[in-house]
């Protein structure tokens, strides 16, 4: 994967922006291991309502999570334009439910703004930073807080 | 050079293989089998790994390992009596040795200070015996490889002597002959077989690169040879005795030898002429001793077998000349696995040696050659002939990278959800039962299932890899306790999968170490009791219902209820007016945070003892329980699936979601009348079945499928079983079959799910959940039951 992506100063990256109720938010390229059209998961009892089930991801069992709701908007209406972003955090995988992927981004790592204080408590835990893109403001997600309990179980 | 380093794994993986075999032996020989193969099966373990060792130059490891290994050897030639405490001690060596290959192989260091002592030990035990019999005599004649002469100079002036060894003064003077002997001339006597002019070597020329050691006498021996007529030119009939000048070392003229050993008889003794013929004839008679020859063959060594033959002939006709010039006599007669030769000697020599002597059929032809025959046995397969009644010869295996198997697993549970998916795909299509298309398919099934089970076979492991670990678990762990015991292991050639071998290793760690440390009582108090002092625990293996079982049992005072029931009343486990069965409080121990010894100690009651257990025993989808009579013992019984790979479960449809129930919890399935469920209460209730009345579980209410529960009467029943043996009738919608699924987990890449074992892909490709029986009806009694009140206050206690 590494050796596919082209080389890039350090400080450049590039994101993959998607839209969640008409926001639009990214992630790192680097993270994400594929896109694929939504399937209906398998909901898993005893978990929280953003975790929507598993699906089957060639064999292996992939949790999918609402990153609406995961970030406190309105649960995602699923439809066939829905998309799941496969991302890798950590050892894990988990896929993301949005609405549509938007963009690919190339930006340097200075353009990227502190999430200002205004925002919530819930915003602020999973928005890393904000980006201005030709008028549009985009965020990016801190993918590894998306699922605290996860990482304190991995470590 | 990463030629070498794979060699050198291999290596490690036989040290593996060997010290599992030294254990085994040294257990056996506890047991009492103290010779023959048992004792010969542990020397060459050590002696393996020492060769091995040697050719990659592990010097610590060599050292080490010879020391041990010249200790076995007096066992093995019955000088040293293998008592209780030299076994024990041998144990230890064997750890000790178990440590320098791990060290060895990790490039690490070992306690240096634990292989001083167990050198010193080991030293001890050897010079015990020491002085007498004849020395070390047996162990070179067989092995000219091995000269501990050499290793002499090399210990002494080797600064990188890590463990401060000491070579033990083995030099060759000190054996063989009294020092009056010492200008002695030599006295060799030559036999050549058949086989050696075969190899293309010539006796001549041996003998004339004897003669440049120093002047020599020659003498040929021509008795054995036959009439002119019926002399085969191929064969080997003569022999020589060759005088040899004293100051010759013995070394050296075994060193003439040295390629045609084992395609010759090669005598070499210190003193006068007198014993040539006893020599000779003692060959000869040991031909006509039939009796003795296959035991000498049963020997490893070839100095064995010649004293055999020696010994052989002084029983059928004793030589008092023998005795006097032949410093060896003495240590023949000792030696215990030649020492019944039969009495009479036998007149027709031909056939048994014949018998014996399969590797060279031809030269068993002549009466003259069959001792020749006999010698010419390869060390190796002789024990394996011979081994009656011991483990049977290895089998001839292949070793095969484990992930290359775990592939091919992978792919055939891939093979399994694809051939699932086109069945079903065909069923909607509705083809006829008796059309070729949903034959073909069945056949098609069946080979897919004959595959997984085949490959499932290839990762299945016996489970002494685990089992063979424990005997030094339980031997330190009595060391540290204090308390004797002895481990008594069953049924370790019980098979299970690869993925539970490498999780049992843990529970049956933790289970053993509970027993000697809270099972066993002091020895005072078990004399006390009238029970030997030193305690018995059992580890046993067997299958039981497609489940691998694994009982670990001590002979202790047993679970002692009153203070159990104390202690989790003091910890409010419980609630103090609790009215408990004597199950249920021995099952308190699984309690988290629950630990009976009273002062904490190092081994275990850490207080995450069985709970840790249960819980990880649990998450493989096993049960523990445990049986416990008072003054008698307690038993732990662990049951697991064989294969943590796939399951055979039972479909089911519960509020619109497919779920899968593993068939080995299920007892029956079945759908009640309406009146076979009988209200309990203001709300309960329970089912009737066959006279017993089992509680109901909704699935869907406790997954949180729905809210409100359906009645047993409107679905489908399974009547399971949960780990502590309790029934439970679970309430599904609907059954759609039976089917083998590969399971998936969950936590790869999300969490445990609590109520939720695994999950699995489905036919249509979607993932299904298979549920974890115990938790789903562990959950029922902790749900928060609003409709329910009563529950409240009767499992208040927990």
């Amino acid at each position: 994967m590494s050796e596919l992506a082209p080389q890039l100063p350090p400080e450049r990256r590039e994101l993959i922006a998607f839209c969640i109720d008409d926001q639009e938010y990214c992630v790192d390229i680097m993270s994400v291991r594929e896109i694929r059209g939504w399937s209906p998961a398998t909901p898993l009892p005893q978990t929280p309502d953003y975790i929507r089930g598993v699906i089957n991801l060639r064999g292996a069992v992939l949790p999918i999570m609402d990153l609406a709701e995961r970030i406190g908007l309105p649960p995602t209406q699923p439809s066939v334009r829905s998309v799941i972003i496969v991302v890798k955090v950590g050892e894990r995988l988990m896929g993301l439910l949005v609405d549509a992927v938007s963009d690919i981004l190339t930006i340097s790592e200075d353009v990227i703004q502190a999430t200002p204080d205004v925002a919530c408590d819930r915003v602020k835990a999973f928005v890393r930073g904000l980006i201005s893109m030709e008028g549009r403001m985009i965020s990016e997600i801190a993918l590894e807080r998306l699922l605290p309990d996860v990482e304190s179980l991995a470590a | 050079m990463d030629e070498l380093e794979e060699i050198k794994a291999t290596f490690f993986q036989e040290c593996d293989e060997l010290l599992g075999d030294l254990e085994q032996g040294l257990l056996r020989m506890e047991e009492g089998a103290t010779h023959g193969e048992t004792v010969n099966a542990v020397f060459r373990a050590v002696h393996s790994i020492k060769g091995g060792a040697g050719a990659f130059g592990l010097d610590a490891l060599v050292r080490y390992a010879h020391v041990f290994e010249t200790l076995l050897d007096g066992v093995r030639s019955g000088k040293i009596e293998a008592v209780p405490d030299l076994v024990r001690a041998l144990l230890r060596a064997a750890d000790v040795l178990a440590d320098q290959v791990t060290a060895a192989r990790t490039g690490g260091e070992s306690d240096a200070g634990e292989t001083a002592a167990m050198v010193a030990e080991l030293e001890a035990w050897t010079a015990g015996e020491g002085h007498a019999g004849g020395g070390d005599a047996a162990a070179d004649d067989g092995e000219p490889d091995f000269k501990p002469i050499s290793l002499a100079p090399a210990a002494a002036g080797g600064d990188d002597d890590d463990f401060g060894f000491k070579p033990m003064s083995i030099s060759l003077d000190d054996f063989g002959a009294p020092p009056a002997a010492e200008a002695a001339e030599w006295t060799v006597v030559f036999k050549p077989a058949t086989s050696l002019y075969a190899k293309a070597n010539e006796a001549g020329l041996l003998l004339r690169e004897l003669e440049r050691l120093g002047p020599i006498q020659t003498q040929v021996n021509d008795e054995a040879l036959p009439p002119f007529d019926d002399l085969d030119p191929e064969q080997a009939y003569l022999s020589w005795i060759v005088k040899v000048d004293g100051a010759v070392t013995e070394a050296a003229i075994q060193e003439v030898f040295e390629f045609v050993d084992g395609d010759c008889e090669l005598k070499v003794t210190r003193g006068g002429g007198e014993d040539q013929a006893p020599d000779l004839a003692a060959l000869i008679a040991a031909s006509q001793a039939p009796e003795a020859a296959p035991e000498a063959d049963a020997a490893d060594d070839g100095a064995t077998r010649v004293e055999a033959l020696l010994a052989a002939a002084q029983a059928s006709e004793p030589l008092p000349s023998l005795d006097a010039p032949a410093p060896e006599a003495p240590v023949v007669m000792d030696a215990p696995a030649v020492a019944e030769p039969e009495p009479e000697p036998e007149p027709e020599p031909v056939i048994e040696p014949m018998a014996v002597a399969e590797v060279a059929p031809p030269a068993a032809q002549d009466r003259p050659a069959a001792p020749v025959a006999v010698a010419k046995a390869q060390p190796a397969q002789a024990p394996a002939r011979q081994g009656a009644g011991e483990p049977a010869a290895a089998q001839s295996t292949i070793r095969v990278d484990p992930e290359r198997i775990d592939r091919l697993i992978d792919l055939v549970g891939e093979l399994v959800i694809n051939q699932a998916m086109l069945a079903q795909r065909v069923a909607e299509h509705g083809f006829a039962p008796s059309s070729s298309i949903v034959m073909g398919l069945d056949e098609l099934e069946q080979l897919t299932r004959g595959i997984q089970d085949g490959v499932m076979a290839i990762r299945a492991q016996p489970v002494k890899s685990v089992f063979q670990r424990m005997p030094r678990l339980v031997r330190e762990v009595a060391g540290m306790t204090g308390k004797p015991a002895r481990l008594i292991m069953e049924g370790e050639n019980t098979e299970v999968d690869k993925t539970v071998i490498e999780r049992l290793s843990e529970p049956i760690t933790h289970m053993l170490r509970n027993a000697l440390d809270h099972g066993l009582e002091s020895p005072e108090a078990r004399r006390a009791a009238g029970k030997p002092a030193e305690g018995v625990v059992r580890l046993a293996a067997l299958h039981r219902g497609g489940r691998i079982v694994i009982e670990v049992g001590d002979d202790g005072g047993g679970i002692n209820r009153p203070k159990v029931r104390q202690i989790a009343t003091d910890k409010g486990l419980i609630a103090a007016d609790a009215v408990l069965t004597d199950e249920e409080v021995d099952n308190l121990i699984f309690l988290p945070g629950f630990s009976t010894a009273s002062t904490v100690s190092d081994i275990s009651g850490r207080g995450v003892g069985m709970d840790v257990v249960r819980r990880s025993v649990q998450a493989l989808g096993g049960r523990i329980s445990i049986s416990s009579r008072p003054g008698e013992g307690s038993t732990f019984t662990l049951s697991l699936p064989l294969t943590l790979a796939v399951l055979d479960g039972m479909v089911v449809d519960v509020a619109g979601h497919t779920l899968v129930v593993p068939l080995s919890a299920i007892i029956e399935s079945l759908r009640p009348k309406r009146d076979d469920v009988r209200p309990l209460g203001p709300q309960g209730a329970v089912l009737a079945v066959r006279e017993t009345y089992v509680p109901i579980v909704d699935i869907g209410c406790v997954l949180g499928f729905r809210d409100a529960a359906i009645g047993p009467a409107d679905g489908v029943v399974l009547l399971v079983e949960s780990e502590d043996g309790g029934r439970a009738a679970l309430v599904a919608d609907a059954i759609q079959g039976q089917r083998q699924v590969v399971i998936k987990s969950l936590e790869a890449n999300y969490k445990q799910v609590e109520g939720i074992a695994a999950a699995t892909i489905l036919g249509d490709g979607r993932v299904a959940l298979i549920v974890d029986v115990d938790a789903v009806v562990g959950m029922r009694r902790r749900e928060p039951a609003p409709a329910r009140p009563a529950d409240q206050t009767l499992y208040a206690a927990e």
